[in-house]
Protein backbone atom coordinates (compact mmCIF):
# COMPACT_ATOMS: atom_id res chain seq x y z
CA UNK A 1 0.00 0.00 0.00
CA UNK A 2 1.29 3.48 -0.80
CA UNK A 3 2.58 5.83 1.87
CA UNK A 4 1.47 8.95 0.01
CA UNK A 5 -0.91 11.24 1.83
CA UNK A 6 -4.48 10.31 1.11
CA UNK A 7 -7.00 12.93 0.24
CA UNK A 8 -9.67 10.26 0.48
CA UNK A 9 -9.91 10.87 4.20
CA UNK A 10 -12.19 13.78 3.33
CA UNK A 11 -14.80 11.05 2.84
CA UNK A 12 -15.24 11.14 6.62
CA UNK A 13 -16.33 14.79 6.46
CA UNK A 14 -18.82 14.02 3.70
CA UNK A 15 -20.09 10.95 5.47
CA UNK A 16 -19.62 11.08 9.25
CA UNK A 17 -21.81 8.01 9.88
CA UNK A 18 -20.40 5.31 12.14
CA UNK A 19 -18.72 2.61 10.07
CA UNK A 20 -19.28 -1.09 10.01
CA UNK A 21 -16.27 -2.59 8.18
CA UNK A 22 -16.52 -5.93 6.39
CA UNK A 23 -13.57 -7.57 4.65
CA UNK A 24 -14.25 -10.36 2.17
CA UNK A 25 -11.36 -12.80 1.73
CA UNK A 26 -12.13 -14.64 -1.50
CA UNK A 27 -10.42 -17.76 -2.76
CA UNK A 28 -9.62 -17.30 -6.46
CA UNK A 29 -7.38 -20.36 -6.83
CA UNK A 30 -7.71 -22.49 -9.96
CA UNK A 31 -10.25 -24.88 -8.40
CA UNK A 32 -12.69 -21.97 -8.14
CA UNK A 33 -12.69 -21.40 -11.91
CA UNK A 34 -15.81 -21.99 -13.95
CA UNK A 35 -19.23 -22.02 -12.34
CA UNK A 36 -17.95 -21.29 -8.82
CA UNK A 37 -16.26 -18.00 -9.69
CA UNK A 38 -19.25 -16.98 -11.83
CA UNK A 39 -21.61 -17.63 -8.94
CA UNK A 40 -19.30 -15.72 -6.61
CA UNK A 41 -19.22 -12.72 -8.99
CA UNK A 42 -23.01 -12.70 -9.15
CA UNK A 43 -23.07 -13.00 -5.37
CA UNK A 44 -20.98 -9.84 -4.98
CA UNK A 45 -23.47 -7.91 -7.08
CA UNK A 46 -26.29 -9.28 -4.91
CA UNK A 47 -24.35 -8.12 -1.83
CA UNK A 48 -24.07 -4.58 -3.15
CA UNK A 49 -27.71 -4.46 -4.29
CA UNK A 50 -28.97 -5.81 -1.03
CA UNK A 51 -26.97 -3.40 1.13
CA UNK A 52 -27.87 -0.34 -0.90
CA UNK A 53 -31.57 -1.00 -0.44
CA UNK A 54 -31.01 0.21 3.10
CA UNK A 55 -30.02 3.90 3.18
CA UNK A 56 -28.19 3.82 6.49
CA UNK A 57 -26.43 0.51 5.80
CA UNK A 58 -25.26 1.78 2.44
CA UNK A 59 -23.46 4.64 4.17
CA UNK A 60 -22.31 2.67 7.23
CA UNK A 61 -21.20 -0.70 5.91
CA UNK A 62 -17.75 -0.58 4.37
CA UNK A 63 -16.62 -3.33 2.03
CA UNK A 64 -13.04 -4.37 1.30
CA UNK A 65 -12.16 -7.30 -0.93
CA UNK A 66 -9.00 -9.37 -0.82
CA UNK A 67 -8.55 -12.25 -3.24
CA UNK A 68 -6.04 -15.03 -2.74
CA UNK A 69 -4.60 -17.45 -5.26
CA UNK A 70 -0.83 -17.77 -5.72
CA UNK A 71 -0.65 -14.26 -4.36
CA UNK A 72 -2.81 -11.94 -2.35
CA UNK A 73 -4.50 -8.96 -4.01
CA UNK A 74 -6.40 -6.15 -2.38
CA UNK A 75 -8.88 -5.71 -5.22
CA UNK A 76 -11.01 -3.28 -3.25
CA UNK A 77 -9.87 -1.15 -0.31
CA UNK A 78 -12.57 -0.05 2.15
CA UNK A 79 -15.48 1.78 0.54
CA UNK A 80 -19.00 2.30 1.79
CA UNK A 81 -21.55 0.06 0.11
CA UNK A 82 -23.00 2.95 -1.91
CA UNK A 83 -19.54 3.54 -3.48
CA UNK A 84 -18.74 -0.11 -4.10
CA UNK A 85 -18.74 -1.32 -7.70
CA UNK A 86 -18.17 -5.07 -7.99
CA UNK A 87 -15.52 -6.06 -10.51
CA UNK A 88 -15.43 -9.45 -12.15
CA UNK A 89 -12.97 -11.82 -10.49
CA UNK A 90 -11.18 -14.62 -12.31
CA UNK A 91 -9.59 -17.73 -10.85
CA UNK A 92 -6.22 -19.45 -11.21
CA UNK A 93 -3.20 -20.48 -9.13
CA UNK A 94 -2.52 -21.80 -5.61
CA UNK A 95 -4.19 -20.84 -2.30
CA UNK A 96 -2.26 -18.26 -0.23
CA UNK A 97 -4.92 -18.31 2.49
CA UNK A 98 -2.68 -17.58 5.49
CA UNK A 99 -1.21 -14.46 3.90
CA UNK A 100 -4.69 -13.31 2.92
CA UNK A 101 -5.95 -13.69 6.49
CA UNK A 102 -3.07 -11.66 7.89
CA UNK A 103 -3.62 -9.03 5.18
CA UNK A 104 -7.31 -8.79 6.03
CA UNK A 105 -6.66 -8.50 9.77
CA UNK A 106 -4.02 -5.81 9.18
CA UNK A 107 -6.39 -3.87 6.93
CA UNK A 108 -9.00 -3.88 9.65
CA UNK A 109 -6.55 -2.60 12.27
CA UNK A 110 -5.34 0.17 9.95
CA UNK A 111 -8.88 1.14 9.13
CA UNK A 112 -9.73 1.43 12.82
CA UNK A 113 -6.75 3.78 13.26
CA UNK A 114 -8.07 5.90 10.38
CA UNK A 115 -11.52 6.02 11.97
CA UNK A 116 -10.08 7.12 15.29
CA UNK A 117 -7.84 9.76 13.70
CA UNK A 118 -10.84 11.18 11.87
CA UNK A 119 -13.24 11.03 14.79
CA UNK A 120 -15.40 8.33 13.25
CA UNK A 121 -17.12 5.85 15.52
CA UNK A 122 -17.39 2.25 14.40
CA UNK A 123 -18.78 -1.21 14.96
CA UNK A 124 -16.86 -4.42 15.40
CA UNK A 125 -15.30 -5.37 12.05
CA UNK A 126 -16.22 -8.59 10.28
CA UNK A 127 -13.88 -10.70 8.17
CA UNK A 128 -15.64 -13.17 5.96
CA UNK A 129 -13.54 -15.78 4.17
CA UNK A 130 -14.81 -17.98 1.35
CA UNK A 131 -12.75 -20.91 0.07
CA UNK A 132 -13.19 -24.20 -1.72
CA UNK A 133 -9.91 -25.69 -0.59
CA UNK A 134 -7.21 -25.29 2.02
CA UNK A 135 -3.96 -23.32 2.29
CA UNK A 136 -1.62 -24.32 -0.50
CA UNK A 137 1.84 -23.14 -1.45
CA UNK A 138 2.47 -21.42 1.89
CA UNK A 139 4.82 -22.19 4.77
CA UNK A 140 3.15 -23.78 7.79
CA UNK A 141 4.31 -20.89 10.00
CA UNK A 142 2.27 -18.42 7.97
CA UNK A 143 -0.88 -20.48 8.44
CA UNK A 144 -0.19 -20.99 12.14
CA UNK A 145 0.42 -17.29 12.55
CA UNK A 146 -2.86 -16.50 10.78
CA UNK A 147 -4.79 -18.93 13.00
CA UNK A 148 -3.19 -17.46 16.11
CA UNK A 149 -4.08 -13.92 15.02
CA UNK A 150 -7.71 -14.92 14.48
CA UNK A 151 -7.83 -16.53 17.91
CA UNK A 152 -6.32 -13.49 19.65
CA UNK A 153 -8.55 -11.02 17.84
CA UNK A 154 -11.67 -13.02 18.61
CA UNK A 155 -10.69 -13.12 22.27
CA UNK A 156 -10.05 -9.36 22.35
CA UNK A 157 -13.20 -8.77 20.30
CA UNK A 158 -11.01 -6.83 17.85
CA UNK A 159 -12.78 -8.42 14.92
CA UNK A 160 -15.09 -11.31 14.12
CA UNK A 161 -13.84 -13.93 11.67
CA UNK A 162 -16.18 -16.18 9.70
CA UNK A 163 -15.11 -18.96 7.34
CA UNK A 164 -17.33 -20.42 4.62
CA UNK A 165 -16.38 -23.62 2.80
CA UNK A 166 -17.58 -24.22 -0.74
CA UNK A 167 -17.90 -27.84 -1.97
CA UNK A 168 -14.41 -29.35 -1.84
CA UNK A 169 -13.19 -27.21 1.05
CA UNK A 170 -11.23 -28.91 3.79
CA UNK A 171 -13.67 -28.17 6.61
CA UNK A 172 -11.40 -29.70 9.27
CA UNK A 173 -8.60 -27.40 8.22
CA UNK A 174 -10.95 -24.40 8.26
CA UNK A 175 -12.11 -25.40 11.71
CA UNK A 176 -8.50 -25.43 12.86
CA UNK A 177 -7.81 -21.97 11.42
CA UNK A 178 -10.98 -20.10 12.36
CA UNK A 179 -12.00 -19.80 16.00
CA UNK A 180 -15.69 -20.03 15.08
CA UNK A 181 -17.20 -23.09 13.46
CA UNK A 182 -16.94 -22.79 9.65
CA UNK A 183 -20.11 -22.92 7.58
CA UNK A 184 -20.49 -25.28 4.63
CA UNK A 185 -22.15 -23.56 1.69
CA UNK A 186 -25.03 -25.45 0.06
CA UNK A 187 -23.95 -25.95 -3.55
CA UNK A 188 -23.04 -22.60 -5.07
CA UNK A 189 -25.67 -20.66 -3.19
CA UNK A 190 -23.61 -17.47 -2.98
CA UNK A 191 -26.68 -15.36 -3.72
CA UNK A 192 -28.47 -16.39 -0.56
CA UNK A 193 -25.24 -16.26 1.44
CA UNK A 194 -24.64 -12.64 0.45
CA UNK A 195 -28.25 -11.69 1.18
CA UNK A 196 -27.68 -13.15 4.65
CA UNK A 197 -24.37 -11.30 5.04
CA UNK A 198 -26.05 -8.08 3.98
CA UNK A 199 -28.90 -8.62 6.45
CA UNK A 200 -26.39 -9.38 9.20
CA UNK A 201 -24.37 -6.26 8.45
CA UNK A 202 -27.57 -4.23 8.45
CA UNK A 203 -28.46 -5.59 11.85
CA UNK A 204 -25.01 -4.85 13.20
CA UNK A 205 -24.96 -1.36 11.69
CA UNK A 206 -28.35 -0.58 13.24
CA UNK A 207 -27.62 -2.12 16.58
CA UNK A 208 -27.05 -0.55 19.91
CA UNK A 209 -27.14 -3.70 21.85
CA UNK A 210 -24.15 -4.27 24.10
CA UNK A 211 -22.23 -6.50 21.75
CA UNK A 212 -24.50 -9.41 21.07
CA UNK A 213 -26.38 -9.16 17.80
CA UNK A 214 -28.75 -11.96 16.90
CA UNK A 215 -27.92 -12.96 13.36
CA UNK A 216 -30.52 -14.10 10.85
CA UNK A 217 -30.83 -17.88 10.48
CA UNK A 218 -28.42 -19.57 8.08
CA UNK A 219 -30.56 -20.68 5.17
CA UNK A 220 -27.65 -21.14 2.81
CA UNK A 221 -25.33 -23.52 4.60
CA UNK A 222 -24.69 -25.73 7.56
CA UNK A 223 -22.36 -25.42 10.50
CA UNK B 1 -44.70 6.26 13.59
CA UNK B 2 -45.34 5.74 17.27
CA UNK B 3 -45.02 8.71 19.55
CA UNK B 4 -44.77 8.36 23.23
CA UNK B 5 -44.72 11.27 25.58
CA UNK B 6 -44.34 11.34 29.30
CA UNK B 7 -45.26 14.69 30.67
CA UNK B 8 -46.54 15.54 34.05
CA UNK B 9 -47.44 18.78 35.71
CA UNK B 10 -46.58 19.48 39.29
CA UNK B 11 -48.25 22.73 40.36
CA UNK B 12 -45.69 25.22 41.56
CA UNK B 13 -46.41 28.63 42.91
CA UNK B 14 -43.89 30.58 40.93
CA UNK B 15 -42.53 28.54 38.12
CA UNK B 16 -39.90 29.74 35.71
CA UNK B 17 -39.11 26.46 33.94
CA UNK B 18 -40.55 25.75 30.54
CA UNK B 19 -40.21 22.10 29.60
CA UNK B 20 -40.92 19.86 26.67
CA UNK B 21 -40.09 16.18 26.42
CA UNK B 22 -40.62 14.22 23.23
CA UNK B 23 -39.87 10.63 22.30
CA UNK B 24 -40.36 9.19 18.86
CA UNK B 25 -39.98 5.61 17.78
CA UNK B 26 -37.07 4.87 15.45
CA UNK B 27 -37.61 3.44 11.98
CA UNK B 28 -35.57 0.33 12.81
CA UNK B 29 -37.89 -0.36 15.74
CA UNK B 30 -40.87 0.04 13.47
CA UNK B 31 -39.35 -2.44 11.05
CA UNK B 32 -38.74 -4.99 13.78
CA UNK B 33 -42.07 -4.26 15.45
CA UNK B 34 -40.47 -3.40 18.79
CA UNK B 35 -42.00 -0.66 20.94
CA UNK B 36 -40.35 2.69 21.62
CA UNK B 37 -37.84 1.85 24.31
CA UNK B 38 -36.98 5.40 25.35
CA UNK B 39 -38.63 7.07 28.31
CA UNK B 40 -38.47 10.42 30.03
CA UNK B 41 -39.92 11.82 33.21
CA UNK B 42 -39.72 15.24 34.78
CA UNK B 43 -41.03 17.36 37.56
CA UNK B 44 -40.79 20.92 38.83
CA UNK B 45 -40.52 21.50 42.55
CA UNK B 46 -40.94 24.64 44.57
CA UNK B 47 -38.18 27.24 44.30
CA UNK B 48 -37.64 26.47 40.63
CA UNK B 49 -36.03 23.09 41.12
CA UNK B 50 -36.27 21.10 37.95
CA UNK B 51 -35.73 17.34 38.08
CA UNK B 52 -35.66 15.18 34.98
CA UNK B 53 -34.55 11.78 33.74
CA UNK B 54 -34.17 10.13 30.35
CA UNK B 55 -33.67 6.39 29.91
CA UNK B 56 -33.00 4.42 26.74
CA UNK B 57 -34.00 0.77 26.82
CA UNK B 58 -31.63 -1.82 25.35
CA UNK B 59 -32.73 -3.01 21.93
CA UNK B 60 -31.91 -6.61 22.81
CA UNK B 61 -33.89 -6.69 26.05
CA UNK B 62 -37.47 -7.96 25.96
CA UNK B 63 -38.92 -5.53 28.53
CA UNK B 64 -36.58 -2.58 28.17
CA UNK B 65 -39.43 -0.16 27.42
CA UNK B 66 -40.78 -0.95 30.87
CA UNK B 67 -37.30 -0.83 32.40
CA UNK B 68 -36.65 2.61 30.91
CA UNK B 69 -39.92 3.99 32.22
CA UNK B 70 -39.41 2.53 35.65
CA UNK B 71 -35.83 3.76 35.93
CA UNK B 72 -36.57 7.32 34.83
CA UNK B 73 -39.69 7.61 36.96
CA UNK B 74 -38.07 6.16 40.07
CA UNK B 75 -35.03 8.44 39.76
CA UNK B 76 -37.23 11.56 39.52
CA UNK B 77 -39.53 10.48 42.35
CA UNK B 78 -36.58 9.69 44.60
CA UNK B 79 -35.15 13.16 44.06
CA UNK B 80 -38.56 14.75 44.59
CA UNK B 81 -38.52 13.27 48.08
CA UNK B 82 -35.09 14.73 48.91
CA UNK B 83 -35.33 17.79 51.18
CA UNK B 84 -33.53 21.14 50.60
CA UNK B 85 -32.06 20.04 47.31
CA UNK B 86 -30.83 23.42 46.16
CA UNK B 87 -29.05 24.47 49.34
CA UNK B 88 -27.51 21.04 49.87
CA UNK B 89 -26.21 20.96 46.30
CA UNK B 90 -25.01 24.53 46.37
CA UNK B 91 -23.39 24.69 49.77
CA UNK B 92 -21.68 21.38 50.25
CA UNK B 93 -19.23 20.31 47.53
CA UNK B 94 -19.73 16.60 48.12
CA UNK B 95 -23.44 16.11 48.66
CA UNK B 96 -24.28 16.05 44.98
CA UNK B 97 -22.62 12.66 44.59
CA UNK B 98 -24.60 11.22 47.46
CA UNK B 99 -27.86 12.71 46.25
CA UNK B 100 -27.42 11.55 42.66
CA UNK B 101 -26.21 8.11 43.69
CA UNK B 102 -29.30 7.72 45.86
CA UNK B 103 -31.45 8.28 42.78
CA UNK B 104 -29.46 5.81 40.67
CA UNK B 105 -29.55 3.18 43.41
CA UNK B 106 -33.29 3.60 43.86
CA UNK B 107 -33.79 3.19 40.10
CA UNK B 108 -31.65 0.07 40.08
CA UNK B 109 -33.50 -1.50 43.02
CA UNK B 110 -36.84 -0.71 41.41
CA UNK B 111 -35.74 -2.41 38.20
CA UNK B 112 -34.40 -5.46 40.03
CA UNK B 113 -37.57 -5.72 42.09
CA UNK B 114 -39.72 -5.49 38.97
CA UNK B 115 -37.66 -8.21 37.31
CA UNK B 116 -38.27 -10.44 40.31
CA UNK B 117 -42.01 -9.72 40.27
CA UNK B 118 -42.18 -10.54 36.58
CA UNK B 119 -39.96 -13.59 36.93
CA UNK B 120 -37.47 -12.34 34.35
CA UNK B 121 -33.79 -11.51 34.43
CA UNK B 122 -32.90 -7.88 35.28
CA UNK B 123 -31.10 -7.63 31.92
CA UNK B 124 -34.49 -7.88 30.18
CA UNK B 125 -35.21 -4.46 31.75
CA UNK B 126 -31.85 -2.98 30.72
CA UNK B 127 -31.70 0.74 30.03
CA UNK B 128 -29.33 3.66 30.25
CA UNK B 129 -30.19 6.47 32.67
CA UNK B 130 -29.51 10.21 32.67
CA UNK B 131 -30.67 12.28 35.63
CA UNK B 132 -30.54 16.04 36.12
CA UNK B 133 -31.34 18.44 38.95
CA UNK B 134 -31.31 22.05 37.75
CA UNK B 135 -31.95 25.15 39.85
CA UNK B 136 -31.21 28.84 39.25
CA UNK B 137 -27.96 28.33 41.16
CA UNK B 138 -26.67 24.90 40.26
CA UNK B 139 -27.03 21.93 37.90
CA UNK B 140 -26.14 18.37 38.93
CA UNK B 141 -26.19 15.40 36.57
CA UNK B 142 -25.68 11.66 36.69
CA UNK B 143 -25.40 9.33 33.73
CA UNK B 144 -24.98 5.63 33.13
CA UNK B 145 -24.49 4.68 29.48
CA UNK B 146 -24.85 6.81 26.38
CA UNK B 147 -26.81 9.94 25.52
CA UNK B 148 -25.82 13.21 27.20
CA UNK B 149 -26.84 16.18 29.34
CA UNK B 150 -26.11 19.66 27.97
CA UNK B 151 -26.61 23.10 29.48
CA UNK B 152 -26.43 26.59 28.08
CA UNK B 153 -25.01 29.31 30.31
CA UNK B 154 -25.90 32.99 30.65
CA UNK B 155 -23.00 33.70 28.28
CA UNK B 156 -24.52 31.38 25.67
CA UNK B 157 -21.81 28.78 26.18
CA UNK B 158 -22.84 25.19 25.63
CA UNK B 159 -21.43 22.74 28.15
CA UNK B 160 -21.72 18.96 28.04
CA UNK B 161 -22.08 17.91 31.68
CA UNK B 162 -21.95 14.27 30.64
CA UNK B 163 -20.78 12.53 27.50
CA UNK B 164 -21.85 9.26 25.88
CA UNK B 165 -20.18 6.28 27.50
CA UNK B 166 -19.50 3.70 24.84
CA UNK B 167 -16.77 1.12 24.48
CA UNK B 168 -14.51 0.78 21.45
CA UNK B 169 -17.56 0.06 19.33
CA UNK B 170 -20.41 2.49 18.92
CA UNK B 171 -23.03 -0.15 19.75
CA UNK B 172 -21.55 -0.97 23.14
CA UNK B 173 -22.66 0.83 26.23
CA UNK B 174 -23.24 0.38 29.95
CA UNK B 175 -26.73 -0.17 31.30
CA UNK B 176 -28.10 0.53 34.76
CA UNK B 177 -28.25 -3.22 35.41
CA UNK B 178 -24.74 -3.91 34.04
CA UNK B 179 -22.37 -5.28 36.71
CA UNK B 180 -20.61 -2.38 38.44
CA UNK B 181 -22.65 0.21 36.51
CA UNK B 182 -23.00 2.55 39.49
CA UNK B 183 -19.23 2.81 39.70
CA UNK B 184 -19.05 3.91 36.06
CA UNK B 185 -21.69 6.63 36.57
CA UNK B 186 -20.64 10.10 35.48
CA UNK B 187 -21.51 12.49 38.30
CA UNK B 188 -21.08 16.20 37.68
CA UNK B 189 -22.01 19.48 39.25
CA UNK B 190 -21.93 22.90 37.65
CA UNK B 191 -22.39 26.03 39.71
CA UNK B 192 -24.14 28.94 38.09
CA UNK B 193 -27.42 29.89 36.51
CA UNK B 194 -28.27 27.87 33.43
CA UNK B 195 -30.54 29.30 30.76
CA UNK B 196 -31.30 25.92 29.23
CA UNK B 197 -30.96 22.22 29.89
CA UNK B 198 -31.18 19.39 27.36
CA UNK B 199 -31.17 15.65 27.92
CA UNK B 200 -31.22 13.27 24.99
CA UNK B 201 -30.88 9.59 24.22
CA UNK B 202 -28.11 8.21 22.02
CA UNK B 203 -30.28 8.26 18.90
CA UNK B 204 -29.57 11.99 18.64
CA UNK B 205 -25.84 11.79 19.31
CA UNK B 206 -24.91 11.96 15.64
CA UNK B 207 -26.76 15.27 15.28
CA UNK B 208 -26.29 16.84 18.69
CA UNK B 209 -22.66 16.12 19.44
CA UNK B 210 -19.39 16.25 17.61
CA UNK B 211 -18.61 12.57 17.95
CA UNK B 212 -16.61 10.89 19.30
CA UNK B 213 -15.52 13.88 21.39
CA UNK B 214 -18.95 14.58 22.82
CA UNK B 215 -18.77 18.34 22.27
CA UNK B 216 -22.21 19.96 21.93
CA UNK B 217 -23.00 20.96 18.38
CA UNK B 218 -24.06 24.62 18.46
CA UNK B 219 -26.03 24.51 15.17
CA UNK B 220 -28.19 21.86 16.79
CA UNK B 221 -28.75 23.36 20.24
CA UNK B 222 -28.85 27.10 19.55
CA UNK B 223 -32.06 27.00 17.48
CA UNK B 224 -33.66 24.40 19.75
CA UNK B 225 -32.99 26.44 22.88
CA UNK B 226 -34.29 29.61 21.21
CA UNK B 227 -37.32 27.64 20.18
CA UNK B 228 -38.14 26.32 23.64
CA UNK B 229 -37.73 29.78 25.22
CA UNK B 230 -40.20 31.28 22.78
CA UNK B 231 -42.41 28.22 22.35
CA UNK B 232 -46.15 28.25 22.73
CA UNK B 233 -48.82 25.58 22.75
CA UNK B 234 -47.69 23.85 19.58
CA UNK B 235 -44.12 23.25 20.79
CA UNK B 236 -44.62 19.55 21.41
CA UNK B 237 -46.16 19.00 18.00
CA UNK B 238 -43.36 20.93 16.36
CA UNK B 239 -40.65 19.03 18.21
CA UNK B 240 -42.25 15.73 17.32
CA UNK B 241 -42.38 16.63 13.66
CA UNK B 242 -38.77 17.82 13.80
CA UNK B 243 -37.67 14.47 15.28
CA UNK B 244 -39.69 12.66 12.61
CA UNK B 245 -38.45 14.82 9.73
CA UNK B 246 -36.40 13.28 6.91
CA UNK B 247 -33.33 15.33 7.83
CA UNK B 248 -33.27 13.71 11.26
CA UNK B 249 -34.39 10.28 10.09
CA UNK B 250 -31.73 10.05 7.41
CA UNK B 251 -29.09 10.26 10.14
CA UNK B 252 -30.54 7.80 12.61
CA UNK B 253 -33.02 4.95 12.79
CA UNK B 254 -33.02 4.65 16.57
CA UNK B 255 -35.62 5.77 19.09
CA UNK B 256 -35.13 9.44 19.86
CA UNK B 257 -35.81 11.34 23.05
CA UNK B 258 -35.21 15.03 23.47
CA UNK B 259 -36.02 16.80 26.69
CA UNK B 260 -35.60 20.57 26.58
CA UNK B 261 -35.98 23.00 29.46
CA UNK B 262 -35.60 26.77 29.58
CA UNK B 263 -35.22 28.79 32.76
CA UNK B 264 -37.15 31.98 32.07
CA UNK B 265 -36.40 35.40 33.56
CA UNK B 266 -38.25 36.33 36.75
CA UNK B 267 -40.54 38.65 34.82
CA UNK B 268 -41.91 35.81 32.71
CA UNK B 269 -44.35 33.84 34.74
CA UNK B 270 -45.03 30.84 32.58
CA UNK B 271 -47.02 27.68 32.14
CA UNK B 272 -44.52 24.85 32.49
CA UNK B 273 -46.50 22.41 30.41
CA UNK B 274 -46.12 23.14 26.73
Amino acid sequence: MSEEPKLEEIEFAENPEPRCPCVLLLDTSSSMSGSAINALNQGLQTFKDSLTQDDLASRRVEIAIVTFDSKVNVVQDFVTADQYEPTSLSAGGATAMGTAIVTGLDMVQNRKTQYRENGITYYRPWIFMITDGEPQGEAKEIIDQAAQRIKTEEENKSSAFFAVGVEGANMDKLQAIAARAPVKLNGLNFGEMFVWLSASMQRVSHSKVEEQVDLPPLGWGTV
Amino acid sequence: MGVEKTQIVIPARSNRWKVSATSVCGSSHEKLGTPCQDASFWSIQENDIFIAAVADGAGSATHSDMGAQLASRTAVETLQAEPDLESRLHNNPNTFKTILTTALKAALSAVKKEAKTQGIKPRELASTLIVVIATPQVVATAQIGDGAAIIQTQDNDLIALTTPDSGEYINQTTFLISPGALKTAQLHIWHGKPTHVALFSDGLQMLALQMPFGKPHAPFFTPLFKFISAAGETASVQLTSFLQSPRVKERTDDDLTLLLAALMDDTHETENQI
